[in-house]
């Protein structure tokens, strides 16, 4: 897909609501021209003031009359023209910030895996928010403060051309000023910026680690090094609170000498008499002048403000035309009563490119089998898992489910084959029946509680104080790990899919309840194709077939007895990290 | 807001001559419509071309006085902001150092966390902007109020009838958009919670196939965060257009009353042109004095949020640094212990002692209060009842300090620090030498983690030590526990991640450490605490049992379950 700048792409999200956008500019406009109208009707009035007797007080009244009613209409049209903005604004961030999530649903795992996840989260929600706001504000912002400009210029030229002209030459100071102070608070800042995230990082870690940091006695050093860290931020905040409040000051000795100027001209022309201009032209350009400074303030903070806009829109589109994972097949094969014949022929895969990963690995699940795989930490034993699921596809080679290759079927048909545990359990923040419905959306609660029943996981929930609607999430400390990892069981049995795949479920189970939890996932693994990634002797043993993997090879494939007698890597992974545990066994019998 | 003042104490001079000088400020700017008085009464009918240079100059001089008043106020505000704030963030981070273990847990991270940045951060902000505008805003307001009294009393009432009204206007809708902004606020962050558990959550959410649930979910908060949005936009819009609304009716009033004033020349017209220059100027403070009162509020809770925290009570402290004379190193008497005063007890009335030298093994199932009794020894945690000695003195009456030197505690969760092998090893003895650290890091069999590849004891460790593998931070965690070479070392569960062979490997060479320490080793598992001298068991906070591993087999029917459930495999092997 060819990029777009940034900017058009903004504007295009606007389109929609193009007739808004234009309704609101046309009725900022008209609030522009009605403030500019008021100085020219209250100098009229001036004019007229008089001590002499002569006096037309009607006239005067009605001249006001004018300028109260066009200040109604300024009212009126500014007040619809923030709410249109307003509301264009809101749409717009509401439909980038849905397409930016809607696209992260289909973007390949390995995106996700290669990004950070805080970067991405912060791209939708901070980044939409100062995206919008900069853009579109700072767009109807820029139109009014240019529109209130040019409209000044002209109503001063048609005062008194001269007195337009002295304010013409004079308004680049302003711009030069603010220019000269931003570009030396941009660097400040910046360093300011760096050193408050080398604090908190340096508070993120000590604070995370608090009770460490008194365990090892170490507060004393601590406070020595944030207290030389925060100095420094200290000095970097004062130097940076100070020359950023510069700005605010210095335009507005220029606009002050932009009105002193046009006093000294307009007094002079007044009692030179030539031009015509009158004390109460004066009052009006004079108040043009206080007014006049305004939208450059405006203009230089809007144009920061578009600069931080368009850095964050760049981001955000990024990530909306991040390409979608691989779609799906144009013509998928369809599945029904799955079997769980499952096989690997000479698959390779690696993440980077550059480096080799799996070669050649051919695995054959007949349906029913247990499949466990073993093998040294990095032998590749998880990333098998990613290509059985379509996380990843493979480099080379194929993987058939019931004698289809998987790429031929939609994802979501692959995956509603599979059942999987993972290593760290993972729970929606939501209540512990929302969190078991993401087995089978359609479960009736009593068939939920008797799947809990069956993973005995209905002992602790019925024990917490709101039972099935307790909220509960990830990291909660309402529930134990094992307590979690159960319930993440409990979701898969409550699927009852044909495969399962197990990846060290029970690792951190509390082994009395282990063994509870066992004989759910035997009856589970009854008559189930069942891939595990195992650690647990038990598993290993009883499995139909081991698959010892080593540097992303297959080295050894059989049962645990024919293994052990071939006196190869299982045979010695078996006595180095079994051992210990089967003299207990055999002890403890 | 205390807080506040107590550390603006130290900055005096600032928190004077700031406000002082911004006062100067608004004086010469008020000054401005009087210069032009004369400019329209005076020079103008006159012809007097000298007065209107001078006035000229005039304003220009005012400006500039002003302007080197406020870059002075700027100076000072700034100064006193962001040092106070260094002070404030400085003292509540050693008050966080001090905090007990359950002021901790109360309290917790990420609160602390943002007490030290945000709150920290608005407190700068409320000083700063305070400091500034405080006086300068209501000056303004109030100081056009009285010029226009020194112009003309009449016209003057128009002043004290227009403020109020623009004041309610104002003020209404700033505050009445708070709870707004809060709301709006909080749905920001559910969305980012939103987003955030579904980036983690990716693999089991696209397992389960529930992507169009998690966009279905993220479209209705995304709508209710516009419709929030939208509400506070729907306030804010009133806010400018009102307000400039009433100033420009009320402007057309003063000058129709100026008029007939003129024209019974009680006024001259340059008075009437003065007024409608301070009349104009109200408008802008007074918006500024309404988001100086929200920054002030905000500051204010912050500050007392963060005053909060700083007065927890810190942890007390003996004062007893030498171990007594015996060998008993750890004795509980009838220990009995509490989160919190939460009234469930976790601990309740265990005793047992452990010799110096001793191995002590403690097992019991998930949530049986091990874990709270070890963080007992330490006194990371009061017991509420009972006694813990540590060298048969009572560990409230230790130095905390002294005593954690002497108590080597393997927590479950490995936490590491960024920086190397050395400078996380290094926590556990600053002084020791390379040859220490590797002699530790041998005895806890992680050689292969100062791999010459790796760069050897400079080996980068991120934060969390999130670039090694867990067995890898738990043989990290033990080493630098070793380090501190303490009289006793305590392992809660540290051996989870560590296969069967290198646990069996560190529990070999810690039977040979130098200087001999009592070791208490917290498990589930049965085969890492078999071997130890003596064993406790556990169950719901109390002792079920102590002994060796064949006595409790016998003896303990908590133990020989727990003991069945491990072999249960071993048994069905045998079997088939």
């Amino acid at each position: 897909m060819k990029k777009r700048s940034p900017l058009l792409r903004a504007l295009s999200y606007t389109r929609k609501r193009l007739p808004a956008l234009f309704a609101a500019m046309l009725l900022y406009c008209a609030s522009v021209f009605c403030t500019l109208r008021i100085p020219v009707f209250i100098g009229k009035a001036i004019d007229m003031l008089t001590d002499s007797g002569s006096m037309d007080l009607s006239r005067i009244s009605s001249c006001l009359v004018t300028c109260a009613a066009y200040a109604l209409a300024n009212g009126l049209a500014m007040w619809l023209a923030n709410l249109l903005s307003g509301r264009v604004v809101s749409s717009v961030v509401e439909e980038v910030r849905n397409d930016a999530f809607c696209n992260l649903q289909s973007l390949p795992i390995s995106y996700l895996d290669t990004h950070p996840s805080g970067d991405t989260s912060s791209r939708i929600i901070s980044d939409a928010d100062i995206f919008t706001d900069g853009l579109l504000l700072g767009f109807s912002n820029l139109l009014t403060g240019a529109a209130t400009i040019i409209g000044t210029l002209i109503c001063m030229w048609r005062l008194d051309y001269r007195i337009a002209i002295v304010v013409v030459v004079l308004t680049p100071m302003s711009f030069l000023l603010t220019r000269l102070i931003s570009r030396n608070t941009h660097d400040l800042f910046a360093s300011q910026a760096v050193q408050r995230g080398v604090e908190s990082s340096f508070l993120d870690e000590t604070i995370g680690n608090q009770k460490l940091v008194k365990s090892f006695c170490r507060e004393d050093e601590r406070i020595e090094s944030f207290r030389e860290i925060d100095d420094e931020l200290t000095e970097y905040s004062r130097r940076g609170t100070f020359f950023s409040s510069l700005v605010n000051p210095s335009t507005r000795v220029v606009n002050n000498t932009v009105y002193a100027c046009v006093a000294l001209v307009g007094g002079f022309a007044c009692i030179a008499g030539t031009g015509g201009l009158t004390v109460g032209n004066l009052s009006s350009l004079l108040s043009y002048a206080s007014q006049y400074g305004k939208p450059f303030n405006e203009i230089t903070s809007v144009i920061t403000e578009l600069q931080n806009a368009l850095t964050s829109a760049g981001r955000l589109f990024d990530l909306i035309d991040e390409e979608p994972e691989e779609p799906d097949a144009q013509d998928p094969a369809s599945l029904s009563d799955v079997r769980g014949d499952i096989c690997l022929s000479n698959v390779y895969f690696s993440y980077n490119k550059n480096e080799k990963l799996i070669e050649d690995i051919s695995i054959s699940a007949e349906a029913g089998s247990h499949i466990a795989i073993v093998g040294p930490t990095g032998c590749g034993k998880t990333t098998v898992i990613n290509l059985l699921l379509r996380f990843y596809d493979t480099d080379s080679g194929n993987i058939t489910i019931d004698g289809t290759d998987i790429r031929d079927l939609t994802r979501n048909d692959l995956r509603s084959c599979y059942g999987m545990v993972l290593q760290d359990t993972w729970l929606k923040t939501a209540s512990i029946m929302e969190n078991l419905r993401f087995g089978r959306a359609d479960a009736t609660d009593e068939e939920i509680f008797e799947a809990c029943r069956l993973t005995e996981a209905d002992s602790f929930i019925s024990r917490l104080p709101d039972g099935y609607e307790t909220m509960i999430s990830s990291d909660s400390s309402t529930l134990s790990e094992g307590q979690k990892q159960l319930l993440c069981i409990t979701r898969v049995v409550l699927a009852l899919p044909p495969v399962l795949i197990l990846d060290e479920a029970t690792s951190s189970i509390d082994t009395r309840t282990e063994l509870k939890v066992q004989r759910a996932l035997e009856l589970l693994m009854e008559g189930r194709t069942s891939i595990i990634v195992a650690h647990r002797l038990s598993t290993i043993r009883n499995a139909d077939k081991i698959v010892v993997m080593k540097d992303g090879k297959i080295v050894e494939t059989g049962r645990h007895e024919e293994l052990l007698a071939k006196r190869g890597l299982y045979c010695s992974l078996y006595s180095s990290q079994f051992e210990a545990e089967e003299n207990q066994e055999v002890h403890s019998d | 807001m205390q807080l506040i003042l107590r550390y603006l104490k130290n900055y005096k001079k600032e928190c004077i001559i700031a406000p002082l000088f911004k006062l100067m400020e608004v004086v010469f700017e008020l000054l401005v419509p009087y210069v032009v008085i004369r400019i329209v009464d005076q020079s103008i009918p006159a012809q007097d071309r000298g007065l209107l240079i001078r006035s000229f100059f005039l304003l220009m001089a005012l400006s500039l006085i002003g302007f080197s008043c406020t870059l002075i106020a700027q100076f000072f505000s700034a100064n006193a902001a962001a040092r106070a704030t260094g002070d404030i963030r400085k003292d509540l981070f050693r008050h966080i150092q001090s905090l007990s273990y359950s002021s901790l847990d109360r309290e917790g991270t990420a609160q602390l966390m943002n007490r030290m940045s945000v709150d920290a951060n608005s407190v700068s902000q409320g000083i700063n902007m305070g400091l500034r505008l405080l006086l300068r805003s209501p000056f303004v307001v109030f100081g056009a109020m009285v010029m226009a009294f020194t112009v003309d009393r009449k016209a003057a009432m128009l002043f004290v009838i227009m403020i109020p009204v623009l004041t309610v206007i104002v003020f209404t809708v700033i505050l009445a958009s708070r709870p707004l902004y809060a709301r709006v606020q909080k749905l920001q962050d559910s969305l980012l919670l939103l987003t955030r558990e579904n980036l983690a959550g990716v693999r089991v959410l696209r397992a389960f196939r529930r992507e169009e649930d998690e966009k279905e979910g993220f479209r209705e908060n995304s709508s209710a965060l516009k419709s929030a949005q939208l509400a506070v936009g729907r306030l804010n819009a009133v806010l400018n257009p009102a307000t400039v609304v009433v100033v420009d009716v009320f402007i057309s009033i003063l000058i129709y009353r100026g008029a007939i004033s003129v024209g019974s020349g009680s006024l001259t017209k340059g008075q009437v042109i003065a007024l409608y220059n301070y009349m104009s100027q109200i408008l802008v403070e007074l918006v500024k004095l309404a988001n100086l009162i929200v920054t002030l509020i905000k500051a204010a809770t912050a500050a007392d949020r963060i005053d909060a925290v700083m007065k927890t009570a810190e942890e007390p402290a003996g004062s007893i640094t030498e171990r007594g004379d015996t060998d008993i190193a750890v004795e509980f008497r009838d220990v009995s212990f509490s989160y919190g005063g939460s009234g469930k007890m976790v601990l309740d009335g265990v005793s047992f002692s452990l010799r110096k030298g001793e191995k002590l093994g403690i097992i019991g199932s998930m949530g049986s209060g091990k874990t709270s009794l070890i963080n007992l020894i330490p006194c990371y945690y009061e017991a509420s009842e009972g006694e813990v000695l540590f060298f048969g003195r009572n560990v409230l009456e230790w130095d905390r300090k002294a005593l954690r030197s002497q108590v080597s505690v393997v927590p479950q969760k490995s936490a590491l620090l960024s920086g190397t092998v050395r400078t996380n090893l290094l926590w556990g003895d600053p002084d020791a030498n390379d040859d220490e650290l590797l002699e530790a890091v041998r005895a806890a069999s992680a050689q292969e983690l100062i791999s010459e590849k790796r760069g050897g004891l400079d080996a980068r460790i991120e934060q969390n030590g999130r670039n090694l593998s867990g067995g890898q931070k738990q043989r990290l965690c033990i080493a630098r526990a070793l380090l501190k070479k303490a009289p006793v070392l305590i392992f809660d569960d540290s051996f989870s991640a560590l296969d069967f062979a290198t646990d069996a490997r560190i529990r070999k060479s810690l039977s040979s450490l130098s200087w001999a320490p009592a070791v208490i080793t917290v498990s589930q598992r049965i085969s890492s605490i078999k071997n130890c001298d003596r064993i406790i068991v556990l169950d719901n906070g109390s002792v079920a049992g102590i002994g060796t591993h064949e006595e409790l087999l016998v003896g303990c029917p908590v133990y020989a379950e727990i003991s069945e459930s491990q072999s249960v495999t071993g048994k069905e092997a045998v079997n088939q």
